[in-house]
């Protein structure tokens, strides 16, 4: 097995140390998995064990490094996996700012590491400095590959592009302190409404005039829950209920320089949450419904 | 429409609700507020106890319409942390438009708010009500009043940080001689004061007839610290059975005025 990966352009490694930092705040562990086209970051369910991930990161090496070589485990299987504690990679990176390059390759130190060379240039002479951090990883062996694989999920019924996620964020984090969970109802007609209901209150915000990218209508609803507006078409709405908090921690990424962010809503079951960048890096979350 | 917004007992709109919110976390102390929208006004009140009732007082020329049907009396308790988030759905840093409707007795407060910089979002808010409790009428038209003073509000709280936290009364002492004023704070070893002379920079104007010594409790005196944060200055007045009323009025951009006001009672010598 070998890895090793170079970076020398500014503005990808910024992004590179955006994505990271926003993962670790979305989760503790981490795991990367290096493939010969593609870099992939999965976070699995902290709570509850093998899971299907959560979080599905894939960043293409091609735009962010300069130089890229790995040798997987074997012929057949070209892949490498390796599990850490996000933050560590996270607080690693924040010497990149300003840095003029950076080497990352797995090393076999006391333990196996992820290694990072960070050249740094010096603000009084001509040389420079090089920064090293040793991040020890897990290699995950072989017969755990298949729970780091992206999720299967049914065609969502609606795709709908979301209002900026700083706007988002706001919201979502005034209404968790009211309710736990939030119901997120998306319309064929291109409004968005989060709403919350508790004993005192019922609060609502609706977003409209977005970009529903597929429609899969319509909706069959087959109990009295859904309310609509006066003339508008119960069949061309979905919703689902999820965790207002799992909903929060995806906004966070509103650091990572995006232009695409779109909402998948699986009617009742299932909220896929989507960023992709201008270096077509893609970072999709995946929120399960809450069903009484 | 206009007829049938007539039929609701209350209805207002204001083209930011965020002083409005700044005021209701001023007062922000319990759960729940009574709600009373009277001609001149909007007032919130809120107690702790039977000793400290805090009002927030929102005369009716802040809002660009305010209508109240003069027939009934609208008056409600209602949860003011749900309400100030409410308020504040947008953020702090968006200004946002606000309508509120209360239809009839029983039915929901509702606010519709639309941020003032993006169009393509609102939001509204169903908020129930209930029957308002009794409010304490504090207020003795027989009582004098003994000393009033007008103190810089950021001086002031930075004074009230100072105090020991751990203490549970605080004594205050007005006279006419120097130093006109005295906080005594009592702990379990130790007694601090602090004395104030007239000529201080904090006090701004300072009446008082005779000396007086009050008790009050220490935590009943914190509670007005935000809404001291919020505010230039202060009046604090006392009147002879040692009932305290601070007056504070919110510092905001424009010409129109929103008030806090808190009764704080003493505690009796035993």
């Amino acid at each position: 097995m070998k890895f090793r990966a170079v970076m020398i352009d500014a503005g990808p490694m910024r992004e590179f140390t955006n994505i990271v930092s926003t993962i670790s705040k979305l989760s503790k562990e981490c795991v990367a998995r290096i493939a010969d086209d593609q870099l992939y970051f999965i976070v699995s369910d902290e709570n509850s064990g093998p899971a299907p991930p959560i979080l599905w990161c894939e960043i293409p090496h091609a735009m962010f490094f300069s130089e890229y070589q790995m040798v997987g485990l074997d012929d057949d299987h070209k892949d490498i996996y390796l599990e850490f504690t996000s933050t560590n990679l996270a607080r690693s990176l924040i010497t990149l700012k300003n840095a003029k390059s950076l080497k990352m390759k797995l090393t076999k130190k006391q333990c196996p590491c992820l290694t990072l060379e960070i050249e740094v240039p010096s603000s009084t002479s001509q040389q420079t400095r090089q920064v090293t951090h040793d991040i020890p990883v897990k290699v995950i062996p072989r017969k755990l590959w298949s729970d780091f694989q992206e999720p299967k999920i049914p065609k969502p019924d609606i795709s709908i592009q979301l209002p900026t996620l700083k706007q988002l964020r706001t919201t979502i984090d005034r209404m968790r302190t009211m309710a736990a969970e939030v119901m997120l109802w998306a319309s064929a007609e291109g409004r968005l409404t989060l709403q919350i209901k508790t004993d005192t209150s019922k609060v609502s915000t609706r977003f409209k005039d977005l970009r529903v990218e597929a429609f899969e209508g319509p909706i069959e609803h087959s109990d009295s829950e859904t309310e609509t507006q006066a003339n508008e078409d119960k069949s061309n709405i979905c919703y689902c209920r999820v965790d207002a908090k799992k909903f929060s921690m995806f906004l966070s990424a509103d650091q990572i320089s995006h232009n695409r962010t779109v909402c998948s809503i699986v009617h009742k079951r299932l909220v896929v949450l989507c960023l992709q960048t201008e270096e077509n890096v893609k970072l999709q979350c995946f929120i399960t419904g809450i069903v009484y | 429409m206009d007829d049938e917004m007539s039929e609701y007992y209350f209805t207002a709109s204001m083209d930011s609700g965020k002083t409005l919110c700044s005021l209701l976390k001023a007062i922000q102390f319990q759960e729940f507020a009574v709600f009373c929208a009277l001609a001149e006004g909007l007032k919130l009140t809120v107690e702790e106890g039977k000793c400290v009732q805090a009002s927030a007082y929102v005369p009716a020329d802040n809002f660009t319409e305010y209508h109240v049907r003069s027939d009934v009396d609208v008056m409600f308790k209602i949860n003011i942390s749900v309400l100030a988030e409410c308020l504040n759905i947008f953020g702090s840093g968006e200004e946002s438009s606000l309508k509120m409707y209360y239809r009839c007795e029983g039915s929901p407060l509702i606010l519709v708010l639309q941020p003032q910089s993006v169009h393509n979002v609102m939001t509204d808010c169903e908020i129930s009500t209930q029957t308002a409790d009794s409010v304490l009428e504090l207020r003795d038209e027989d009582t004098s009043e003994v000393a009033k003073l007008v103190l810089k509000a950021p001086a002031f709280l930075g004074l009230l940080a100072d105090l020991e936290r751990s203490c549970d009364i605080m004594e205050l002492k007005l006279s006419p001689e120097h130093p006109n004023i005295s906080i005594i704070t009592y702990g379990m070893q130790d007694r601090s004061c602090i004395d104030m002379p007239k000529s201080s920079e904090m006090v701004q104007s300072f009446n008082c007839t005779h000396a007086v010594t009050l008790k009050y409790q220490l935590h009943h005196i914190r509670l007005i610290m935000k809404a001291l944060a919020v505010s230039t200055k202060v009046v604090v007045r006392c009147s002879s059975n040692g009932l305290l009323l601070l007056q504070l009025k919110l510092e905001k951009e424009d010409q129109r005025q929103m008030f806090s006001e808190f009764y704080i009672v003493p505690l009796l010598d035993d």
